[in-house]
Protein backbone atom coordinates (compact mmCIF):
# COMPACT_ATOMS: atom_id res chain seq x y z
CA UNK A 1 0.00 0.00 0.00
CA UNK A 2 1.23 3.19 -0.80
CA UNK A 3 1.86 6.15 1.84
CA UNK A 4 3.00 9.31 2.20
CA UNK A 5 5.74 11.18 4.32
CA UNK A 6 3.02 13.98 4.80
CA UNK A 7 0.41 11.85 6.33
CA UNK A 8 2.77 9.81 8.50
CA UNK A 9 3.69 12.85 10.82
CA UNK A 10 2.42 12.93 14.28
CA UNK A 11 1.80 8.91 13.70
CA UNK A 12 2.04 6.65 16.91
CA UNK A 13 4.76 4.58 17.71
CA UNK A 14 4.02 1.47 19.27
CA UNK A 15 6.23 -1.46 20.53
CA UNK A 16 4.79 -4.95 19.09
CA UNK A 17 6.03 -6.93 22.18
CA UNK A 18 5.09 -4.60 25.26
CA UNK A 19 2.07 -2.62 23.44
CA UNK A 20 3.54 0.85 24.63
CA UNK A 21 3.43 3.71 22.53
CA UNK A 22 6.82 5.14 22.18
CA UNK A 23 6.76 8.22 20.92
CA UNK A 24 4.95 10.07 17.15
CA UNK A 25 6.79 10.29 13.87
CA UNK A 26 8.30 13.62 13.68
CA UNK A 27 9.67 12.50 10.04
CA UNK A 28 11.21 9.95 8.05
CA UNK A 29 14.75 9.76 6.56
CA UNK A 30 15.84 8.74 3.33
CA UNK A 31 18.65 6.31 1.72
CA UNK A 32 19.23 8.86 -1.22
CA UNK A 33 20.89 6.02 -3.00
CA UNK A 34 18.57 3.11 -2.03
CA UNK A 35 16.22 5.13 -2.25
CA UNK A 36 14.93 3.71 0.21
CA UNK A 37 13.43 5.16 3.66
CA UNK A 38 16.25 4.39 6.24
CA UNK A 39 15.04 5.37 9.50
CA UNK A 40 12.11 6.94 11.30
CA UNK A 41 12.96 10.33 13.84
CA UNK A 42 11.01 10.74 16.52
CA UNK A 43 11.75 14.08 18.03
CA UNK A 44 14.09 16.68 17.60
CA UNK A 45 17.38 18.49 18.18
CA UNK A 46 19.48 16.87 21.34
CA UNK A 47 16.29 14.15 22.15
CA UNK A 48 16.15 13.21 18.18
CA UNK A 49 15.77 8.96 18.30
CA UNK A 50 15.78 6.97 15.35
CA UNK A 51 14.14 3.69 14.29
CA UNK A 52 15.37 1.71 11.59
CA UNK A 53 13.40 0.51 8.45
CA UNK A 54 14.32 -2.84 9.40
CA UNK A 55 12.86 -2.67 12.89
CA UNK A 56 9.41 -1.50 11.17
CA UNK A 57 6.93 -4.70 11.75
CA UNK A 58 3.80 -2.30 10.35
CA UNK A 59 4.02 0.83 8.93
CA UNK A 60 -0.31 1.02 9.44
CA UNK A 61 -2.64 3.87 8.88
CA UNK A 62 -3.10 4.28 12.56
CA UNK A 63 0.06 2.99 14.04
CA UNK A 64 3.80 2.04 13.25
CA UNK A 65 4.05 -1.29 14.36
CA UNK A 66 8.12 -1.47 15.99
CA UNK A 67 9.52 -4.67 17.31
CA UNK A 68 10.34 -3.33 20.86
CA UNK A 69 11.76 -0.97 23.07
CA UNK A 70 15.38 -1.44 22.34
CA UNK A 71 14.60 -0.60 18.76
CA UNK A 72 14.77 3.37 19.80
CA UNK A 73 18.34 4.50 19.17
CA UNK A 74 20.54 7.29 19.22
CA UNK A 75 21.62 8.69 16.09
CA UNK A 76 24.63 6.83 14.74
CA UNK A 77 26.22 9.41 12.43
CA UNK A 78 26.47 13.04 10.93
CA UNK A 79 24.30 12.25 8.59
CA UNK A 80 21.88 10.91 11.54
CA UNK A 81 23.03 13.96 13.52
CA UNK A 82 22.05 16.24 10.42
CA UNK A 83 18.61 14.67 10.22
CA UNK A 84 17.70 15.25 14.03
CA UNK A 85 18.24 19.09 13.46
CA UNK A 86 15.77 18.49 10.76
CA UNK A 87 18.41 19.62 7.66
CA UNK A 88 17.66 16.53 5.79
CA UNK A 89 14.25 16.38 6.05
CA UNK A 90 12.61 15.63 1.94
CA UNK A 91 9.29 17.13 2.75
CA UNK A 92 10.11 21.09 2.01
CA UNK A 93 13.32 20.89 0.90
CA UNK A 94 14.28 22.66 -2.67
CA UNK A 95 15.02 20.23 -5.59
CA UNK A 96 17.39 20.67 -8.53
CA UNK A 97 18.19 19.14 -11.91
CA UNK A 98 21.71 17.76 -12.34
CA UNK A 99 21.47 19.90 -14.87
CA UNK A 100 21.45 22.65 -11.78
CA UNK A 101 18.39 24.44 -12.80
CA UNK A 102 15.52 24.67 -9.67
CA UNK A 103 12.44 22.20 -10.03
CA UNK A 104 10.60 23.48 -7.16
CA UNK A 105 10.19 22.64 -3.50
CA UNK A 106 9.07 18.99 -2.49
CA UNK A 107 5.21 19.03 -0.81
CA UNK A 108 5.28 15.37 -0.11
CA UNK A 109 7.04 11.79 -0.80
CA UNK A 110 4.87 8.59 -1.37
CA UNK A 111 6.70 5.38 -0.44
CA UNK A 112 5.50 1.44 -0.13
CA UNK A 113 4.41 0.97 3.25
CA UNK A 114 5.82 -2.36 3.26
CA UNK A 115 9.60 -2.29 1.68
CA UNK A 116 9.68 1.26 2.39
CA UNK A 117 11.27 1.99 -1.41
CA UNK A 118 10.26 5.79 -2.20
CA UNK A 119 7.14 5.85 -4.86
CA UNK A 120 7.17 9.48 -5.73
CA UNK A 121 8.31 13.05 -5.26
CA UNK A 122 5.26 15.72 -5.22
CA UNK A 123 6.68 18.71 -6.64
CA UNK A 124 3.21 21.16 -7.33
CA UNK A 125 0.77 19.25 -9.63
CA UNK A 126 3.70 16.70 -10.60
CA UNK A 127 5.04 13.66 -9.41
CA UNK A 128 8.15 12.80 -10.33
CA UNK A 129 9.94 9.07 -10.06
CA UNK A 130 11.46 8.45 -7.03
CA UNK A 131 13.91 6.50 -9.38
CA UNK A 132 15.39 9.61 -10.84
CA UNK A 133 16.57 11.00 -7.32
CA UNK A 134 20.15 11.09 -7.61
CA UNK A 135 20.96 12.59 -3.94
CA UNK A 136 19.88 14.78 -1.29
CA UNK A 137 21.19 16.61 1.43
CA UNK A 138 20.80 19.78 3.64
CA UNK A 139 20.90 21.80 0.61
CA UNK A 140 18.28 20.26 -2.48
CA UNK A 141 17.20 16.75 -3.87
CA UNK A 142 19.00 16.51 -7.08
CA UNK A 143 16.75 14.82 -9.66
CA UNK A 144 17.91 13.63 -13.39
CA UNK A 145 18.08 15.87 -15.80
CA UNK A 146 14.57 14.23 -17.86
CA UNK A 147 12.49 15.69 -14.62
CA UNK A 148 12.75 19.38 -16.38
CA UNK A 149 9.10 20.29 -17.62
CA UNK B 1 17.33 24.15 -25.00
CA UNK B 2 20.73 26.35 -25.81
CA UNK B 3 21.28 28.64 -22.20
CA UNK B 4 23.31 31.60 -22.42
CA UNK B 5 24.49 33.11 -18.96
CA UNK B 6 27.33 35.95 -18.47
CA UNK B 7 29.89 35.52 -15.52
CA UNK B 8 28.64 37.90 -13.61
CA UNK B 9 25.58 35.76 -13.45
CA UNK B 10 27.68 32.74 -13.01
CA UNK B 11 29.47 34.23 -10.33
CA UNK B 12 27.79 33.56 -6.25
CA UNK B 13 26.23 30.32 -8.07
CA UNK B 14 26.13 27.58 -5.12
CA UNK B 15 28.53 24.44 -6.04
CA UNK B 16 26.05 21.79 -4.99
CA UNK B 17 27.18 17.69 -5.14
CA UNK B 18 24.72 15.52 -7.31
CA UNK B 19 25.36 12.64 -5.05
CA UNK B 20 25.27 14.34 -1.72
CA UNK B 21 22.77 17.38 -2.42
CA UNK B 22 25.26 19.61 -0.03
CA UNK B 23 26.36 22.97 -1.51
CA UNK B 24 29.98 23.06 -0.64
CA UNK B 25 31.35 26.31 -2.32
CA UNK B 26 30.09 28.78 -4.62
CA UNK B 27 31.61 30.62 -7.51
CA UNK B 28 33.86 33.51 -6.80
CA UNK B 29 35.17 34.01 -10.10
CA UNK B 30 35.33 32.59 -13.82
CA UNK B 31 38.34 31.66 -15.51
CA UNK B 32 38.84 31.70 -19.13
CA UNK B 33 40.73 31.51 -22.09
CA UNK B 34 40.41 34.36 -24.49
CA UNK B 35 42.40 32.34 -27.03
CA UNK B 36 40.90 28.87 -27.17
CA UNK B 37 36.95 30.91 -26.21
CA UNK B 38 35.99 28.77 -23.70
CA UNK B 39 35.72 28.37 -19.65
CA UNK B 40 39.21 27.43 -18.35
CA UNK B 41 37.66 26.49 -14.46
CA UNK B 42 36.53 28.96 -11.48
CA UNK B 43 37.68 29.74 -7.84
CA UNK B 44 35.96 29.18 -5.13
CA UNK B 45 34.38 30.81 -1.94
CA UNK B 46 32.89 29.12 1.38
CA UNK B 47 29.28 29.28 1.65
CA UNK B 48 27.36 31.17 3.96
CA UNK B 49 27.52 34.13 5.44
CA UNK B 50 30.84 36.01 6.33
CA UNK B 51 32.50 33.12 4.19
CA UNK B 52 35.70 33.75 3.01
CA UNK B 53 37.73 32.28 0.19
CA UNK B 54 38.17 29.17 -0.47
CA UNK B 55 41.70 27.41 -1.21
CA UNK B 56 40.56 24.71 -3.96
CA UNK B 57 39.04 25.61 -7.50
CA UNK B 58 37.19 23.74 -9.87
CA UNK B 59 38.54 22.92 -13.38
CA UNK B 60 36.04 23.57 -16.24
CA UNK B 61 36.30 19.40 -17.23
CA UNK B 62 35.03 18.80 -13.37
CA UNK B 63 32.20 20.55 -13.86
CA UNK B 64 28.92 18.24 -14.40
CA UNK B 65 26.49 21.27 -15.63
CA UNK B 66 25.84 25.15 -14.72
CA UNK B 67 22.42 25.94 -14.63
CA UNK B 68 20.56 29.05 -13.80
CA UNK B 69 20.28 28.33 -10.38
CA UNK B 70 23.42 26.36 -9.76
CA UNK B 71 26.77 24.71 -10.76
CA UNK B 72 26.52 20.89 -10.26
CA UNK B 73 29.38 18.44 -9.14
CA UNK B 74 29.75 14.76 -9.25
CA UNK B 75 30.88 15.21 -5.52
CA UNK B 76 33.21 17.40 -3.31
CA UNK B 77 36.64 15.40 -4.95
CA UNK B 78 36.03 17.17 -7.92
CA UNK B 79 37.11 20.79 -6.48
CA UNK B 80 41.09 20.34 -6.44
CA UNK B 81 43.77 22.17 -4.84
CA UNK B 82 45.34 24.95 -7.09
CA UNK B 83 48.36 22.49 -6.78
CA UNK B 84 47.01 19.82 -8.49
CA UNK B 85 45.31 22.08 -10.99
CA UNK B 86 46.34 22.47 -14.66
CA UNK B 87 48.25 25.78 -14.62
CA UNK B 88 46.25 28.05 -16.09
CA UNK B 89 43.95 27.70 -13.25
CA UNK B 90 46.32 28.02 -10.89
CA UNK B 91 47.50 31.30 -12.32
CA UNK B 92 45.71 32.70 -14.65
CA UNK B 93 47.67 35.33 -16.46
CA UNK B 94 47.04 39.01 -16.18
CA UNK B 95 47.31 39.78 -19.34
CA UNK B 96 44.64 37.37 -20.31
CA UNK B 97 41.73 39.31 -18.61
CA UNK B 98 39.93 41.02 -21.64
CA UNK B 99 37.25 43.27 -19.61
CA UNK B 100 37.73 46.51 -20.28
CA UNK B 101 39.36 45.68 -23.54
CA UNK B 102 38.29 47.37 -27.01
CA UNK B 103 36.57 45.63 -29.39
CA UNK B 104 38.09 46.81 -32.67
CA UNK B 105 36.74 45.03 -36.33
CA UNK B 106 39.44 44.44 -38.56
CA UNK B 107 38.76 47.15 -40.52
CA UNK B 108 39.36 49.30 -37.33
CA UNK B 109 36.15 50.61 -36.08
CA UNK B 110 35.33 50.10 -32.39
CA UNK B 111 32.29 48.45 -31.09
CA UNK B 112 33.07 49.22 -27.40
CA UNK B 113 34.32 47.60 -24.36
CA UNK B 114 34.16 44.01 -23.23
CA UNK B 115 32.21 44.28 -19.76
CA UNK B 116 31.37 40.84 -19.55
CA UNK B 117 32.02 37.02 -21.03
CA UNK B 118 28.97 35.41 -22.53
CA UNK B 119 28.84 31.30 -21.86
CA UNK B 120 27.14 28.73 -23.39
CA UNK B 121 26.01 26.83 -20.59
CA UNK B 122 25.25 23.28 -19.98
CA UNK B 123 28.39 22.06 -22.75
CA UNK B 124 32.04 22.41 -21.89
CA UNK B 125 31.34 26.36 -21.10
CA UNK B 126 32.24 27.82 -24.21
CA UNK B 127 32.25 31.73 -24.14
CA UNK B 128 29.76 32.52 -26.95
CA UNK B 129 29.93 36.38 -26.62
CA UNK B 130 30.77 39.32 -24.62
CA UNK B 131 28.48 41.96 -23.16
CA UNK B 132 29.97 45.16 -24.25
CA UNK B 133 29.32 48.87 -23.14
CA UNK B 134 28.89 50.52 -26.62
CA UNK B 135 30.90 53.46 -27.89
CA UNK B 136 28.01 55.66 -28.47
CA UNK B 137 26.63 54.47 -24.40
CA UNK B 138 24.25 51.66 -23.21
CA UNK B 139 24.83 47.99 -23.53
CA UNK B 140 25.33 45.07 -25.55
CA UNK B 141 25.65 41.79 -26.94
CA UNK B 142 28.40 40.81 -29.46
CA UNK B 143 28.75 37.15 -30.48
CA UNK B 144 32.36 35.50 -31.24
CA UNK B 145 33.67 33.42 -33.76
CA UNK B 146 35.46 30.21 -32.52
CA UNK B 147 39.09 31.80 -31.57
CA UNK B 148 39.96 35.09 -32.24
CA UNK B 149 43.18 37.73 -31.73
CA UNK B 150 43.31 39.47 -27.99
CA UNK B 151 46.01 41.09 -25.85
CA UNK B 152 45.32 43.06 -22.78
CA UNK B 153 44.33 45.61 -24.92
CA UNK B 154 41.96 45.11 -27.13
CA UNK B 155 40.37 42.22 -29.32
CA UNK B 156 40.08 41.99 -33.12
CA UNK B 157 36.67 40.89 -34.46
CA UNK B 158 35.62 39.94 -37.77
CA UNK B 159 34.13 43.40 -39.50
CA UNK B 160 30.81 41.76 -40.07
CA UNK B 161 30.12 41.41 -35.84
CA UNK B 162 29.39 45.61 -36.18
CA UNK B 163 25.72 43.78 -37.79
CA UNK B 164 25.37 41.27 -35.01
CA UNK B 165 25.40 43.44 -32.15
CA UNK B 166 22.35 42.67 -30.30
CA UNK B 167 20.27 44.35 -27.79
CA UNK B 168 19.99 41.26 -25.12
CA UNK B 169 21.26 37.40 -24.30
CA UNK B 170 17.55 36.09 -26.28
CA UNK B 171 18.98 38.09 -29.27
CA UNK B 172 22.72 36.93 -29.13
CA UNK B 173 21.71 33.48 -28.50
CA UNK B 174 20.25 33.46 -32.12
CA UNK B 175 23.06 35.63 -33.47
CA UNK B 176 25.39 33.38 -32.64
CA UNK B 177 24.57 30.39 -35.34
CA UNK B 178 23.71 32.65 -37.75
CA UNK B 179 27.30 35.11 -37.32
CA UNK B 180 29.38 31.47 -37.44
CA UNK B 181 27.39 30.26 -40.56
CA UNK B 182 27.97 33.83 -41.96
CA UNK B 183 32.03 33.24 -41.21
CA UNK B 184 31.85 30.03 -42.47
CA UNK B 185 30.79 31.10 -46.13
CA UNK B 186 32.92 34.53 -46.16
Amino acid sequence: MSESFRNSIGRKIVSRTSARELGAVSHLLVDDQQRQVASIVIGRGKKAQFIDWAQVTGFGPDAVMVTDESSLRSPADDRERAASEGKLELVGKRTLSELGNELGQVDDVTFDADSGALEHLVIGDRRLPAGSLLGSGSYAAVLERDQEP
Amino acid sequence: MKLLMTASQIRGLPVVTIRGGEDVAEVRDVIYSPEAGRLVGLTLNQRGFLSGRRREVLPADMIHAIGQHALMVTDETQLVTPEAAPDDIAHPARERNVLGDDVLTEGGTSLGQVVDLVLLVGGNGEVVGYQIERAGGGHGYIPLPAQLAVSGDALVVPEITAEFVQDDLVGLGAAVDEFRDRLGLT
